[in-house]
């Protein structure tokens, strides 16, 4: 019981970034960075302490889940899109039996990452972390654009990308029931509008004429680069674990 | 004024839209051309927005490699100062525009902020004069162009702009269909309005008039002109195609299905009306109430929906933070951005003595003025270099064997070099319709197309008639209608696609895996098929009144009998038939076992009536020319490109039109003088002319004397592959045919060298035969670089550009000034009909290159073809207008450079004062939307027409 209200509070059920967003107490970089912990932690207690799957706990989860999926949907921030995926896919880390919680965890982790380092460099060339009016990057800047959709095609559960090797692989191991049903579909779901949504208004359509666009730099490509070598190596993993 | 009235005032803004079938060239802001082509296009700007020069990166290029010349920058540069308080600073000026303003944008840099500090003079001038501190003025500045239900999606963040311009598209693109969709909108013969009341269950007495008055009321709209603007703006593609056949009486589609702009305006009105009628802010005196009550949330609401705001404000504005005090911020980054890159400019030109405030208003006029600057110093490099070239002295005293007369167009270039340089000829240019308007009715088609310019409409009537038996041309031509009929019903029946996609669908894979990977085999395959056309020749004289007579009774009782037989089962002999039609046409009496239901069907349905009797005797008093009217054609073409003696033994007239698979654009690279069609019917029906011995007799009264051993010769040039074919070689004799076979043999040589010439500047092109596959390829989306390019045009004898080498870049038109009367007529004919066609090339290609995205009609990959009268993007969007980025941009880079037309004129300046005069071309001319350079050869000066007056730009020796 103890273990399951620890990784409610750690990852799951408590969104804890409103009253970090509303006092102000820390900016939304570090609340990413915040929850990033919070979640390695839930993860390594989750896999020292391995327990039965709590219903009552889980549905906590899926209700703050849906809030964090109607945040996503409102924000054009890309560090609050960070920290409000992760909120919305605890629920099934909680669902998952341990092995392919890491796993799943680790894949998003890793993109989330990625989506960081995305988020810095639109901080730095436009003046903050918010995409509403960077649009059209793909045709301005093809390399920010290029990897960019390579994150967000990997968030919305596409294969052959780790997190949708990793969820399907998830989903194949755990016991299925009614809420197994309902939050398996919405969470598969909302990680693809989620996604999909950000792709829209800022990798594609037409570039915005009062902006002036910066690709990323040699450094910055050589790092996204690096990041996706890393996400296919999961993919192989992740590949093993389904044939396995 | 009346609401029509209110319409018609702004109507003008978007030019006409023709149907892409037969694409006309024009110039996207032909509605400007009353104003001067500077004013012009800044008007423009303001309304449509988008570019109207290159970037300033663009003109550098050009300048570093020596196509801009030092002097001509500095000269212009030099006079735009001279207007201003800045005329000692002309070597700053140059620094600016060619060092300072490529980098213009990146020196508003927020990181520079944070580094640098602003100067407070030059911030509180820039406050002072900034549109931030009267904030009605700004929020008028935003709203304009936008209509109200764009301004409530801005505010409220609704998507009623996307519902709205959804339906508006699927009705008008419906209702104006051509015969592309198999299920037709029903009741289209109402008219547009009245169709859709039916379509939206309106229940509303009046016209579309009093419907527009109605909701523009309801909306409380208080500047309906302005408003009208704002709507026509928003899909200004399909509105100029409205406008345009509702301006065009003879346009069959309008006559069957009209539309007015007043209609289109009445469907907009209506759907904005029902997405936002069920809004709480629902008219324009809401609206203003709600934006005075909450002004700074309005500003930066319609900020966000412009992508004005950069990333912090809309962080802000998502966490709802106090919106005056975002305001704020935002005013004061944007006047300390615009200081800070004023700033770090001056930063660059540290030897300049000049205060941060004065720079300030330097930098601000040289941003305004450096795109003209640098358009005009280009245009005028070229002037300069051309001016010197076509004044130098070149004689040709060789006797020619035959003379080619070609299109004028830019494409025919190349092959008059090659031709001229392969031996004894002398090649001319003239308007691709040769200066004969006709409405040609092909060999096997029921409809007539006008091969003229679009500004002229052809009187006279050519058909196309067989010279030799057809019978298995008929055979093939029977079996192709068949399988295509069936296929068609198959296709269209809601149930047959499913079992034919199974049982069939295999057989249509032949076909694409053949055009895709052996395009020139299954091409010749499939051709085999195709039934062969046979030898034709043209109905050019005149039919007696007896004939006419004759035929329009043929006509009528043919379909009499037709009628009567299938629909009725009642048969009549010959003399009965005959009664009934002169019942029907004359009003005998007559009795008759014909049922009094039939006899109506006749006169309703299929039009048997005394109206239609007289209309197709008027019809038929169309066909061909007079003996006059024959001889006057030619005796024109002759004088206007000044060959009235020596003829040569042969005279070959060239037609021209271009090859390609799957590119609704086709017609674009055809000629544009005939109206975006093959000018082929004009070439032959001339020579058919030249070679009559009547009409030789009555020019030689004339003065123009054609020996009886020459021979006009019509041929088809292929502007994609250069091929040059000739037609009706059956009229020389067995000597002539010994003699012409050089002729035909040099211009093979000519054509082959074009080739070499052309797949050197065609992207995908390395060897002669990619170029005939690319007339055949269906993923082709650049058959051939069609006129883009253009740059000027030449008017005056051959001799003065035969040496020059221009890259396909100059129409040709041949004239002699001396064969000209004294009022200039043959100028003005030339200015008239191919300097208008001409203008409307170079200015479409103008500006689709310098803005696609507003002008032009974006990639060919997204587009659509949509009721068959244009291409949109997707599934539903604007009819696109201009020229889709493969016709004038290679790889993101312009391929086309555009300058506007150097019109080249060699004739004295009365001669060509004259026929400005008299032209309709006079409004753009004196307007500066070509450029006019008169090379007076008698007065020993070379003129430009510029800043409103003629100038001597070089004295001759």
């Amino acid at each position: 019981m103890l273990i399951h209200f620890i990784l409610l509070f750690l990852f799951a059920g408590v969104p804890y970034y409103v009253y970090l967003e509303k006092t102000k107490t820390l900016e939304k970089e570090k609340i990413f960075f915040l929850s990033t912990a919070l979640l390695v932690c839930g993860i390594i207690i989750d896999t020292l302490f391995p327990q039965e799957v709590s219903m009552p706990f889980v549905i906590i989860a899926f209700i703050a889940s849906l809030y964090s999926l109607y945040r996503a949907n409102k924000t054009t921030n890309l560090y609050k899109l960070g920290y409000y995926v992760l909120f919305f896919n605890a629920p099934v880390l909680m669902l998952f039996g341990p092995e392919e919680s890491v796993l799943y965890a680790l894949s998003m982790l890793l993109t989330l990452f990625g989506l960081y380092f995305i988020a810095k460099y639109y901080e730095r060339n436009y003046g903050s972390a918010n995409y509403q009016s960077v649009s059209g990057i793909t045709l301005v800047t093809p390399y920010a654009g290029l990897f960019l959709t390579i994150y967000l095609t990997a968030l919305a559960l596409y294969p052959p990308f780790p997190n949708a090797l990793l969820f399907l692989n998830g989903i194949l191991s755990s016991d299925t029931h009614f809420m197994w049903y309902i939050i398996n579909s919405v969470i598969f779901f909302g990680n693809f509008l989620i996604a999909m949504r950000v792709m829209a208004k800022t990798v594609f359509g037409k570039p915005n004429d009062n902006v002036h666009y910066v690709d990323l730099t040699l450094k910055e490509r050589r790092l996204h680069l690096f990041i996706v070598i890393i996400l296919l190596l999961l993919s192989i993993v992740g590949f093993k674990e389904l044939l396995s | 004024m009346s609401i029509q009235e209110k319409l018609k005032a702004v109507q003008n803004t978007v030019p006409h839209y023709w149907p892409i079938g037969a694409f006309i060239h024009h110039n996207p802001l032909k509605g400007f051309e009353d104003l001067n082509f500077k004013e012009g296009v800044e008007k423009a700007k303001s309304i449509f927005g988008g570019k109207v020069y290159m970037d300033p990166d663009y003109y550098i290029a050009r300048y570093n490699k020596g196509k801009i010349t030092s002097e001509s920058l500095e000269k212009n540069l030099q006079k735009a100062l001279q207007s201003s308080d800045f005329g000692d600073y002309a070597e700053q000026a140059k620094t600016f525009m060619l060092t300072i303003s490529p980098d213009w944008n990146s020196l508003r840099s927020y990181e520079e902020l944070k580094i640098n500090e602003i100067d407070e003079d030059l911030h509180s001038c820039l406050e002072k004069h900034s549109i931030y501190m009267d904030k009605e003025a700004w929020l008028e500045a935003l709203t304009k162009h936008m209509t109200f239900y764009e301004i409530h999606d801005a505010l409220f963040g609704t998507t009623e702009k996307e519902l709205i311009e959804k339906d508006i598209i699927e009705y008008i693109a419906r209702y104006l269909d051509e015969a592309q969709t198999t299920l037709s909108m029903a009741d289209r013969e109402l008219g547009m309005f009245n169709t859709f009341k039916l379509y939206e269950n309106i229940e509303h007495t009046g016209d579309s008039e009093i419907y527009v008055q109605e909701i523009l009321e309801k909306l409380k709209v208080k500047d309906v002109e302005k408003y009208f603007l704002t709507h026509i703006l928003k899909l200004h593609g399909w509105a100029g195609f409205i406008k345009y056949r509702s301006e065009d009486d003879s346009y069959y589609s309008q006559q069957e299905h009209p539309s007015t702009l007043m209609d289109y305006m009445a469907i907009r009105l209506h759907f904005e009306r029902k997405y936002i009628g069920n809004e709480t802010i629902n008219n324009f005196d809401i609206l203003h109430s709600y934006i005075k009550e909450n002004m700074e949330f309005s500003i930066l609401k319609l900020l966000q929906s412009k992508g004005k705001l950069t990333g912090t404000y809309n962080d802000a504005m998502e966490e709802h933070r106090d919106y005056k005090e975002i305001l704020n911020a935002y005013v004061t980054d944007e006047i300390n951005l615009n200081s800070l890159q004023i700033q770090l400019a001056k930063k660059r030109l540290p030897e300049l003595d000049m205060s941060l405030v004065d720079f300030g208003k330097f930098t601000h006029f040289l941003k305004k003025e450096e795109g003209y600057i640098w358009l005009k110093s280009l245009e005028d490099s070229y002037i300069t270099h051309y001016v010197d070239e076509f004044t130098s002295t070149h004689t040709y005293t060789e006797k020619p064997l035959a003379a080619g007369i070609f299109c004028l167009d830019v494409r025919s270039e190349v092959i008059r070099r090659k031709i001229e340089e392969s031996g004894a000829y002398s090649t001319f240019g003239a308007g691709g319709f040769l200066g004969l308007p006709i409405s040609f009715v092909e060999f096997d088609k029921a409809h007539a197309t006008a091969l003229a310019p679009a500004v002229i409409k052809p009187n006279n009537i050519v058909f196309e008639i067989p010279t030799e038996s057809h019978d298995e041309y008929n055979e093939k031509k029977g079996v192709t209608k068949t399988y295509k009929k069936v296929l068609n019903d198959l296709k269209n029946n809601p149930y047959t696609p499913y079992i034919m996609v199974e049982a069939i669908g295999w057989a249509f894979g032949v076909k694409l895996f053949g055009k895709t990977f052996f395009p020139g085999k299954t091409q010749k395959l499939f051709s085999k098929m195709k039934p062969k056309k046979p030898k034709t020749t043209y109905t050019l004289n005149k039919l007696t009144e007896e004939e006419i007579e004759k035929y329009v009774k043929r006509l009528h009782i043919n379909l009499i009998n037709e009628v009567l037989t299938t629909q009725s089962n009642t048969s009549l002999d010959n003399l009965e038939i005959e009664k009934l039609w002169e019942h029907l046409v004359f009003d005998n009496m007559h009795c008759t076992s014909v049922p009094f239901d039939m006899i109506e069907k006749l006169k309703d349905s299929y039009h048997v009536t005394p109206e239609d009797y007289k209309t197709q005797k008027e019809r038929l008093k169309m066909v061909g020319f007079t003996l006059d009217e024959q001889a006057m054609y030619l005796e024109n073409l002759l004088k206007m490109i000044g060959l009235l003696k020596d003829f040569p033994k042969f005279v070959t007239i060239a037609g021209h039109g271009s090859l390609s698979d799957n590119n609704p654009f086709e017609s674009a690279l055809d000629c544009g003088a005939c109206g975006g069609s093959i000018s082929l019917p004009n070439a032959r029906a001339l020579c058919m002319i030249g070679n009559k011995k009547e009409v030789r007799d009555l020019l030689k009264t004339k003065g123009i004397e054609i020996p009886e051993e020459v021979k006009f010769i019509p041929s088809m040039h292929v502007t994609t592959t250069d091929e040059i074919t000739f037609y009706d070689t059956d009229i020389l004799n067995e000597d002539e045919k010994k003699q012409f076979e050089k002729v035909k043999k040099d211009f093979n040589a000519a054509s082959l060298e074009s080739r070499e010439e052309r797949v050197k500047v065609l992207p995908n092109a390395k060897i002669q035969e990619d170029l005939f596959t690319k007339t055949m390829d269906w993923s082709e989306p650049r058959p051939e670089w069609g006129l883009a390019g253009n740059m000027g045009v030449f008017a005056g004898p051959r001799d003065s550009t035969r040496h020059l080498n221009f890259g396909n870049r100059l129409f040709m038109h041949s004239y002699d000034w001396k064969v000209d009367n004294n009022n200039a007529d043959l100028l003005t004919r030339i200015f008239d009909g191919p300097l208008v066609v001409g203008e409307w090339i170079n200015l479409e290609h103008y500006f689709s290159t310098v803005d696609n995205k507003t002008y032009g009609a974006g990639s060919k990959v997204y587009h659509n073809v949509v009721a068959k009268v244009g291409v949109y993007n997707g599934n539903y969007s604007d009819l696109k207008i201009g020229l889709p980025t493969q016709s004038v941009l290679t790889e993101g880079e312009a391929y086309h450079e555009p300058v506007r037309l150097l019109t080249f004129m060699e004739a004295p300046l009365d001669t060509v004062a004259k026929a400005v005069e008299n032209s309709i071309a006079k409004e753009f001319i004196l307007n500066e939307w070509i450029r006019p350079i008169i090379i007076d050869k008698e007065a020993k000066k070379v003129y430009s027409y510029e800043y409103g007056e003629f100038i001597v730009i070089k004295e001759l020796d």
